[in-house]
């Protein structure tokens, strides 16, 4: 048997297993529902949800300067995070040797979701005072989810969280020193910059397109033994 | 050897609870996620922290207050993050079963990780004071460090690791470390939104390390001893929180026998005890004379008491002195001062020494604070001028050339009008002789600073300048032209005439059109 032949014979299995299914839109879906359900993906939808709702009644409260800034950037981490969290996969190896489509369902569930959270936060701050606007939103949270996604293809994907969390740090300080010279105007450092900044929005997105092209093309680095 | 006394032999060591305690503790720090976190929590500490801290002048009670907020807010995320991670453990890697059959009850594995996971985050912690105790150890002049700020800011982590190892352990999912990690850092430093004056319950946060509407001030410990008083509720909260959470973690059911479970019920009660009333005392706080947040339940009257200390002396016309503390600022306060007290020295009622004071705080409405010297600034006999250096005062660092700018055109004048009694309600002419003085020395008197304000000033209520605000005036005016008439005279006449006329002068028997 050649290795073309032994790719022929999942795809035969499998529409022998599931006679049901009437077509590839059918199984399309049943396979994009499969993978949602396995990354967990409507949880990461609920706390993205969750975050826009912290993010919509923090703006209702009285904050100072400081507090006005670092707030969205703290709300933009955590739906980031829950966007990095679902690329861990919980069946490892078997998975990618099998699954073709895995690129392609990598790449569509991470920019949905970035998406989603991204409409998300841009609404909660509709009609309050959202420090640096929409614009400062799609920056930040795709550049902290592709230091996410980064994180998750060279740690651990079920550790991460440890990219954005620890970026969020150097970002709130960094919005701090625009009181507090010498200022920290490295745009690598984005949410320090104006919501215009080009070197900000350039390197925010060169991050963001590393890591989704990194977990398209590799995937999470799945840990041996553990439950995702 | 018979195969029968093989057991006879290891059953002394297992028999022993110290023993195996400490080999679960020794594997647990072995394996702890904490570990490779440690440089993630100092490269922030550093990143963050490092650079700002040492940027600050060399005085203890700087450093160590910037030290514990910006140690907490950076061991925040990584420390609840990786008690959180190492909570989830036995989850992730599907051995509940296997583990809850062995002998340890679960509390006991429970807490042996959460003790290795704390030791390391500790150990990170210390390295990070270490550095900077001994780094500000090497550059300051005087006194010594503060322990009880790094207490304070040691005694949060094992509150955020049994936080976070909490979390992990009672809600299990991929969500629950980032979440821990990011609410950590949410919560710690934003809570300090909700601190309004000094009598706030949320002075309880661990990231509290100074009355908050007041900042870092470099003013507070240096004359009068650090106060405990705020750090001993803190730490009484955070060693509460931490018993409280950890007594919980044996609550569930199956966590252990009935009498675990009667104790963990004890332990939890007395930690929730602890931290509530850690709490209400914080509400009790408030701010006292010297800049910091007295407690008066925990208060020791002793700790009024000023500091001894030998000031430093430059060696002006009329000599300066300074706080030991300060002593790197005595050349560029020298420097500053040299030709105002040029000016003055050994007239009739001038100081015979410039000595730096202790601030006196006020707490004033909402958030503000009023900041300057109790009495009036030149007392004693031979007088004394009492001076609060710019240095002293919260607010962002400056350079030492601006230090310098600020001690001539704030304390100069102040100098200056002392010796010739101007002030609010002074005559014109004293007015004059003060601007002529100032104009020689070179200095631009726009203004010295009010009291009765809530900012910083260098004055005091019942001072000669008191109530008012002093504003050079306007070219062109009488006033001014009497004062550069003044000026022009030769040093010596000047001097004679003042000599002759400062008393008579002071008194506001001079009128300005007497003026040579």
């Amino acid at each position: 048997m050649t290795r073309g032949e032994t790719r022929s014979v999942p795809a035969a299995t499998a529409r022998a297993a599931a006679p049901w299914m009437t077509g590839p839109r059918r199984a399309g879906a049943r396979l994009v529902r499969l993978y949602a359900t396995s990354r967990r993906i409507p949880a990461a939808v609920a706390a993205i949800a969750a975050c826009a709702l912290g993010l919509r009644l923090a703006l209702i409260g009285h904050w100072d300067s400081y507090g006005a800034l670092q707030l969205p950037l703290v709300f933009e981490t955590a739906a980031a995070t829950a966007i990095t969290v679902t690329v861990a996969s919980p069946f490892g190896v078997p998975e990618r040797v099998t699954g073709r489509w895995l690129p392609y369902l990598r790449t569509a569930a991470t920019l949905m979701l970035t998406a989603a959270a991204i409409g998300a936060l841009a609404a909660a701050g509709t009609g309050a005072h959202l420090a640096g606007g929409t614009l400062d939103v799609l920056r930040n949270l795709a550049g902290v989810t592709g230091i996410g996604l980064l994180c998750a293809a060279t740690i651990n994907s079920g550790l991460a969280w440890i990219g954005p969390a620890a970026y969020l740090m150097p970002g709130a300080y960094a919005l701090y020193t625009q009181w507090h010279h010498p200022a920290l105007t490295t745009p690598w450092l984005w949410p320090a910059r104006p919501p215009h900044d080009l070197g900000a929005a350039i390197c925010a997105g060169l991050v963001f397109a590393a890591g989704v092209a990194v977990i398209a093309a590799r995937g999470a680095r799945d840990p041996v033994g553990e439950q995702a | 050897m018979t195969a029968t006394s093989a057991p006879a032999r290891s059953a002394p060591v297992t028999s022993r609870p110290g023993l195996s305690t400490a080999r679960l503790l020794r594997l647990e720090l072995r394996h702890n996620a904490m570990l490779w976190m440690m440089p993630v929590a100092v490269a922030l500490f550093w990143v963050t922290a490092g650079r700002k801290i040492m940027a600050t002048p060399p005085l203890w009670s700087l450093r160590a207050a910037n030290m514990r907020l910006s140690a907490v807010l950076a061991f925040a995320s990584p420390v609840a993050g990786a008690a959180a991670w190492m909570g989830l453990r036995e989850s992730r890697r599907r051995t509940i079963d296997l583990v809850n059959i062995t002998a340890r009850p679960r509390p006991a594995r429970l807490f042996a990780t959460w003790a290795a996971t704390t030791c390391w985050a500790l150990v990170a912690y210390l390295a990070c004071v270490g550095v900077v105790y001994g780094v500000t150890a090497q550059q300051a002049t005087w006194g010594g460090p503060l322990w009880w700020p790094a207490v304070a800011a040691g005694a949060a982590l094992p509150a955020l690791t049994a936080l976070g190892f909490a979390a992990g352990t009672l809600v299990p999912s991929r969500f629950t470390a980032p979440l821990v990690a990011l609410a950590a850092f949410f919560v710690l430093a934003l809570s300090t939104q909700l601190i309004n004056g000094s009598q706030s319950y949320w002075q309880v946060s661990p990231i509290v390390a100074w009355p908050w509407e007041l900042g870092p001030d470099p003013g507070v410990g240096t004359f009068y001893a650090y106060l405990p008083d705020l750090p001993i509720a803190q730490v009484m909260f955070l060693a509460g929180l931490t018993v409280a959470v950890l007594g919980a973690l044996a609550l569930p059911t199956g966590a252990g026998a009935r009498s675990v479970r009667r104790s963990a019920v004890a332990v939890t009660a007395a930690g929730l005890l602890a931290a509530g009333t850690a709490v209400a005392l914080a509400g009790t706080g408030r701010l006292n004379a010297h800049g910091m947040i007295a407690i008066p339940a925990l208060h020791d009257a002793a700790s009024d008491r000023p500091l001894r200390y030998t000031p430093v002396c430059g060696h002006t016309a009329i000599p300066v002195c300074l706080n030991p503390a300060y002593a790197s600022y005595l050349p560029a306060t020298e420097a500053a001062l040299t030709p105002v007290l040029g000016q003055i020295a050994g007239l009739p009622g001038a100081p015979a020494r410039i000595s730096q004071a202790a601030a006196t705080y006020r707490q004033e409405p909402g958030n503000s604070v009023g900041i300057g010297l109790t009495g009036p600034a030149t007392s004693g006999s031979p007088p004394v001028f009492r001076m609060i250096l710019p240095a002293q005062l919260p607010g962002p660092a400056t350079t030492a050339s601006e230090q310098a700018s600020q001690v001539r055109s704030t304390i100069g004048p102040s100098i200056v009008a002392s010796v010739t009694g101007d002030g609010p309600g002074a005559s014109r002419a004293q007015h004059a002789v003060t601007t002529a003085l100032l104009m020689d020395a070179r200095v631009v008197p726009r203004h010295l600073l009010a009291p009765g304000t809530p900012v910083a000033r260098n004055s005091a209520p019942g001072s000669a300048l008191a109530g008012g605000r002093y504003v050079a005036p306007p070219p062109g005016s009488p006033v001014f032209a009497a004062a550069k008439r003044f000026a022009a005279l030769p040093a010596s006449v000047r001097r004679a005439w003042l000599t002759r006329h400062l008393a008579a002068l002071r008194a506001g028997h001079i009128r300005l059109g007497q003026l040579p």
